[in-house]
């Protein structure tokens, strides 16, 4: 691939993206945090929101830890447990499960939005175009896992370094990448693109995910009304 | 103790009609908009029958309420972690085909129509796609006056325990109005259910309302109400329900459904209650002595001990006052003649409703009498007791024959001394009432003055925290935010 090019997509990219992304997480949670939610269609119709909302989002949030983790833990930190070998077997392993999970299950969310009526005619641009991007960025993940099964322990662990580059503002972190496959590349830029419109689409209910629940104490809530009380 | 106050209503079945006009007032103020067409917040249903939704009394399939899990209380639905691994999909949520589809005609196709030998006819086109629909197959109402076969409507749960078949035949058959409308619990399971913690029982009157600024439409407390009063607006995608008119009852005003109820059939009062109770007596073990352990969380505000103690408490005079006169607390507590909707679920309704006397079947006409001579056995009554037992005593028939007897003997009392001008102290015989209190029943019962139906004291709006701060808001807006659904959605951060 052309060095500008090259520099552009992977030492770039990634900053300009992740600029737009905080910006646009943090004006959005100010300016209007009441537009944050889930946006269910599960009451227009039920068939194929089990299978696909479940295996989806528990297949996804897998895939998520497993890049985070995966990406920015160091080499020397992740050496104090296990190998770099054992480290992609590992990332191949869960890598298939739950990514094939998520995969079949946005597959499911696809097809059944395009085929319901009621939900096709009811969707917004971007309850379709989330989908086809999320099922484009799966299917490219999991094509990559087979490159990765079949390539060398430093071609994997470069893309750790790439990506720890890159946090750390290193002018080289494309360069690291240079030569790998062209389905790493496009999983990359696709991942990039997702994330500098993530705050602009309902993607921002993973930040409201009620966590909270669980600390609140007991079930009930009462909210303190207009009259003063001494208890 | 601790005192809290609750605006509580009552229903007297006795008298509803079944004229709807509680659901179309209701529908007019809170439900014209798109996502909630389908949605009634106030919705009459004729009984038996298996409602609106769909078998909604059917806690198998919905999981609505709570459950005494190793005797501690928990929702049905599951714990906090049950819950939260259901919130991709909540397997226990009704569709929007368990209500109904919402439709409409396509009126203009009768003034716009070329010219035929047969006239155009206006087709029902569904709210929800806009496409035209073969057949409407549901509606908010659908089993209207006994519509649709027995076996059908016979499906419902309050006929457990009851041989149904005899009520298949015509000569059998009974009816009754169950209007339904959130109950605004003690212990609301909508509440428990909601992750984000947008739903929420207000201090001062008990009103259970859900903040649409924090609703993230995670849909729990969809399933998690046993009475399906919770709505989930499939356009903004958040759940929405019936907050008791609180701009009126604020004001001292009636809901729009009790104001004009032509039957005069509803009364909203202020019961006060000991909320440290509200734990234990929803965790009663058997759930026949649900009833009564509800009866014992209220206080009774004409005692001198309570009315100081919620005086030093913090109840505002105005609300006390409206509890010593709380038509509510005289039919629940005084004379008995109210009962919870379903005590079995556990979250303590504070909705309560007067069981419906019924025709006397012919037997008795035909030489059977009753007790009394004067007034009929309550078992002859057309609607059986055990079923109006499974609907609001969770299945015992005592409370309930008490109720109607004393029901039966006012109207004989009253008859006697308005017809035949004959005080007849011999009808109250062993019903536990005395002339005064049938003279009071009949007051707020029979004749029930918009006055006596409604005490409802003003709200102290005056003590509001920080009421600046909301200063040029936009007021109250269908939980839309300020400006409409569509100019919410064209802002940048409001989506694409």
């Amino acid at each position: 691939m052309d060095n500008f090019i090259n520099n552009l997509l992977f030492t770039y990219l990634p900053h300009i993206s992740m600029t737009l992304f905080w910006f646009g997480v943090i004006t959005r949670i100010v300016k209007s945090p009441q537009s944050l939610q889930a946006e269910s269609s599960q009451f227009l119709s039920k068939k194929g929101q089990r299978w696909g909302g479940n295996l989806f989002h528990y297949g996804i949030l897998m895939v998520f830890i497993g890049h985070f983790t995966g990406l920015f833990t160091p080499e020397n930190l992740y050496h104090m447990m296990m190998t770099t070998a054992t480290k992609r077997a590992l990332a191949i392993t869960m890598g298939s499960i739950f990514g094939v999970s998520a995969f079949a299950g946005i597959l499911i969310l696809l097809i059944r939005r395009l085929k319901n009526k009621r939900l096709r005619l009811n969707s917004k641009p971007q309850d379709i175009l989330l989908i086809v991007l999320l099922l484009v960025e799966i299917g490219l993940g999991i094509v990559s896992i087979f490159i990765t099964a079949g390539s060398s322990i430093e071609s994997y662990a470069e893309l750790g370094i790439w990506a720890q580059k890159v946090i750390t503002f290193q002018p080289d972190a494309g360069a690291v990448i240079a030569g790998h496959s062209l389905i790493y590349k496009l999983h990359i830029v696709i991942g990039l693109f997702i994330f500098m419109i993530f705050p602009y689409t309902k993607l921002m209910h993973m930040l409201v995910m009620p966590v909270a629940y669980f600390f609140r104490s007991g079930y009930q809530l009462v909210r303190r009304g207009f009259t003063k009380r001494s208890t | 103790m601790k005192i809290q106050a609750q605006i509580a209503m009552v229903l007297n079945l006795d008298k509803c009609i079944g004229c709807h006009t509680c659901s179309v007032t209701c529908k007019n103020v809170w439900t014209t908009r798109k996502g909630v067409e389908y949605a009634w917040f106030n919705n009459v249903e004729t009984k038996p029958g298996t409602g609106y939704p769909t078998d909604w009394e059917n806690q198998e399939k919905w999981k609505g309420g709570w459950m005494l899990d190793k005797s501690k209380l928990r929702p049905l639905m599951g714990s906090k972690t049950g819950i939260m691994k259901n919130i991709f999909s909540n397997p226990h949520m009704p569709q929007i085909d368990d209500y109904y589809e919402p439709f409409t005609f396509n009126y203009s196709i009768l003034h716009s129509s070329a010219k035929f030998v047969t006239p155009p006819s206006a087709r029902p086109h569904s709210m929800i796609t806009g496409l035209p629909m073969e057949k409407i197959e549901k509606g908010p109402n659908w089993e209207d006056n006994l519509g649709g076969a027995f076996e059908e409507r016979s499906k419902e749960k309050n006929f457990e325990d009851v041989d149904k078949q005899i009520y298949s035949k015509f000569e059998n058959a009974f009816m009754m109005y169950l209007p339904r409308l959130c109950e605004h619990c003690l212990n609301p399971s909508c509440v428990a259910a909601c992750p984000s913690g947008a739903i929420y029982k207000r201090e001062d009157d008990g009103i259970v309302l859900i903040d649409q600024d924090r609703c993230r439409g995670w849909r729990q407390c969809v399933s998690a109400c046993p009475y399906k009063k919770i709505y989930f607006n499939w356009k903004t995608k958040r759940s929405e329900k019936c907050t008791l008119c609180y701009p009126k009852i604020e004001n001292g005003e009636p809901t729009i459904c009790s104001e004009t109820c032509v039957g005069r059939i509803r009364y909203i009062g202020v019961m006060l209650y000991d909320a440290e109770k509200i734990k234990e007596s929803a965790s009663t073990e058997n759930p026949v002595d649900l009833y009564q352990s509800h009866l014992d969380i209220f206080l009774d505000p004409n005692d001198p001990e309570i009315a100081k103690e919620a005086r030093k408490q913090g109840i505002p005079d105005n609300f006390i006052t409206a509890a010593q006169n709380s038509p509510v607390y005289k039919m629940a507590v005084d004379w008995k003649v109210a009962f919870p909707l379903h005590p079995e679920y556990r979250t303590l309704p504070m909705v309560w409703y007067t069981p419906p006397l019924s025709p006397i079947q012919e037997e008795v006409e035909s030489g059977k009498l009753g007790f009394n001579g004067i007034i009929p056995d309550v078992d002859m009554l057309r609607i059986p007791i055990k079923y109006l037992a499974n609907m609001f005593t969770a299945g015992d028939e005592k409370p309930i024959k008490e109720a109607l007897v004393k029901m039966l003997a006012m109207r004989a009392f009253m008859r006697n001394k308005t017809v035949e001008d004959n005080v007849d102290e011999k009808v109250l015989q062993g019903t536990g009432l005395t002339p005064e209190m049938v003279e009071e029943m009949y007051r707020y019962m029979a004749i029930a003055n918009y006055e006596d139906r409604f005490v409802i004291p003003v709200s102290h709006k005056e003590y509001a925290f920080d009421v600046f701060g909301d200063k040029a808001e936009c007021g109250f807006s269908d939980g839309e935010g300020c400006g409409s659904m569509k100019s919410r959605l064209k802002n940048l951060f409001g989506g694409m």
